[in-house]
């Protein structure tokens, strides 16, 4: 027998975790040089520009800034900040936007095939492109963050004693976009018109159950998020008054277990949903 | 022997129409469309609670007086009537406009669309027809009816007569959230091939001007900078049109500018962008 007869042995299906490493490689490129960078440029720009525009007031000299007649110090104008465009906006905007985007991409371009007909298992590919979008929207949201923090905290601050809170804040909010993320990343493998259900979500959903008492809001993101923030919740709307009477902050413990199972959870139910599922492209 | 056809040029043989009635086709081909859609009905009668919840209450007023005390009928209510549909005409405007433009983008049936005898003020015309009826099925049609429920209710028109500016406070509010919501969402769907991001793009434009409305709000203590937020103004116009006290500092004819300039863009935006051939440099 010759051993050009010998029947080649089949290469080994690469691993899990170096198959998504090797779709994350191709899907960060794919992610960050595309027309929806402009959009979360957009999103975390304009809290920058609002930072730049209070710090050249201050620099000008602009009398101290006032809320409901009571002088704010820089601190006090980051944590309004934080909740106004991080926390209610951007984090679960961007969540919901890649989270979604992660297979109907590929669907709606007719290009899932072609990932799908790798040797690489079609939870690699969920997995590594979910690695991608938290790489991508960490390395655009959290500097925008910090750079917000670093012009308005001097504003009658001190650096070094609210950098604690700092790193809080970023903490809390990459777990959002992790766990967001997750969420409608189950939710884009699953339904047909997964960016309205994921805006019902967020914007209908959550901001309605966090303002009654009891125990739905157990069943929101928001409620394991938005109690470890160290910033006070501002009154800028009558919800926010309401939400602020309910409030209950869950314990440590209980939201960083929370929110994990619940990553955990809904990433696995993604990618059970997408080996099982049948994606039919629209001719 | 088999027949040789003519293949000779033939004259068009079929019925002509004047040119702009073809809107009514895409409005209508659209209409059914959304309709077809079980879940889009269920929303559109969803959004139909707040009117039954008012029907109620005004049910109770006019034969109950004493129920009057804490459920005041007055032309506030159907000024907050309008307000409630507001989270309803988001989402339906999401849901039905996101794809009107950026669907025939991304199939190429643009170019289809237009080499018909079809204007493209027709075919914008058509598919803005689309959105105007399913929102104003939430706006103004429960409003009227609410109005003329207190009348039927009350078997008088003591309060219709007193209030009469509310029909048109009715109609003017409905088409302000209507038309600013259509031709923004309209505008965006043109801009791109996805649907998705056209919906994104919506609710950017309406959730992330409010945010830093509400982040300037609380910077500078005033609600001077209301204008920056296109729901905001909404309201601010609104407000004036039910000839209720204006609920933020800005003057509402700034408010009413930024509308109309927000409508002039989107047309602008569509202008531009719904072409048959779109020349590449």
């Amino acid at each position: 027998m010759t051993p050009a007869s010998v029947p080649a042995r089949p290469a080994k299906a690469p691993g899990f975790l170096y198959a998504s490493l090797r779709v994350f490689d191709l899907s960060v490129g794919e992610m960050l040089w595309s027309r929806r960078t402009i959009f979360m440029a957009l999103v975390v720009g304009v809290p920058v520009l609002i930072a730049l525009l209070v710090r050249g007031a201050s620099a000008l000299g602009a009398p101290g800034l006032h809320v409901n007649n009571t002088a704010v110090d820089g601190p006090a104008i980051f944590g309004l900040m934080i909740w106004a465009f991080y926390l209610r906006f951007s984090v679960p905007v961007l969540g919901a936007f890649y989270g979604t985007s992660l297979i109907a991409d590929e669907v709606e371009d007719k290009t899932i095939t072609y990932l799908f007909t790798r040797p690489v298992s079609r939870g690699a590919v969920l997995f590594g492109k979910f690695l991608a979008y938290v790489l991508c929207t960490m390395i655009v949201v959290l500097p925008s963050i910090t750079v917000v923090w670093l012009l308005v905290t001097p504003l009658g601050g001190s650096l070094g004693q609210n950098f604690p809170d700092l790193i809080k804040d970023l903490l809390i909010l990459a777990a959002g976009l992790v766990v967001y993320g997750a969420v409608f990343a189950f939710i884009g493998a699953t339904f047909k018109r997964p960016l309205l259900i994921s805006l019902v979500f967020v914007f209908g959903f959550e901001p309605a159950v966090l303002v009654f008492p009891g125990y739905l809001k157990r069943f929101t993101l928001a409620y394991y998020l938005q109690g470890l923030v160290p910033q006070a919740m501002p009154n800028d709307s009558v919800v926010s008054l309401v939400q602020r009477i309910f409030r209950e902050t869950p314990a440590l413990s209980t939201a960083v277990i929370a929110l994990t199972a619940i990553t955990v959870v809904c990433l696995w139910l993604a990618a059970r949903t997408v080996s099982n599922k049948e994606y039919v492209l629209e001719q | 022997m088999s027949p040789i056809h003519d293949q000779s040029y033939r004259r068009y043989q079929g019925a002509r129409h004047a040119v702009g009635g073809a809107w009514g086709v895409i409005a209508w081909s659209g209409i059914r469309a959304m309709l077809a859609k079980r879940a889009y009905v269920f929303l559109l009668i969803f959004s139909w609670v707040p009117f039954i919840v008012n029907a109620v209450r005004i049910y109770l007023v006019t034969n109950f007086p004493q129920a009057g005390s804490f459920l005041g009928v007055n032309p506030q209510m159907f000024r907050s009537f309008l307000d409630s549909q507001g989270v309803f005409v988001f989402f339906m405007t999401i849901w039905a406009g996101a794809g009107l433009i950026a669907n025939d983008r991304r199939a190429n049936a643009l170019q289809i669309y237009l080499s018909k005898p079809l204007l493209r003020a027709e075919y914008v015309g058509g598919k803005l027809a689309v959105l105007l009826a399913f929102l104003l099925t939430v706006t103004l049609v429960p409003g009227l009816l609410l109005l003329l429920l207190q009348v039927a209710f009350s078997g008088s028109f003591d309060f219709l007569g007193k209030n009469l500016y509310l029909i048109p406070s009715i109609i003017l509010g409905s088409l302000v959230q209507v038309i600013v919501a259509s031709t923004t969402m309209l505008a965006l769907s043109s801009l791109s091939k996805s649907s998705r991001y056209a919906a994104l793009l919506y609710t950017g434009a309406i959730f992330f001007t409010d945010a830093v409305f509400n982040a300037l709000r609380l910077i500078n203590g005033s609600t001077r900078m209301a204008w920056v937020s296109i729901t905001a103004n909404m309201a601010q116009v609104t407000d004036v049109i039910f000839r209720q006290p204006a609920r933020y500092e800005t003057p509402w004819l700034v408010s009413l500018l930024v509308l109309v300039a927000l409508v002039v863009l989107s047309i602008s935006v569509l202008e531009r962008r719904v072409r048959g051939v779109e020349v590449v440099s």
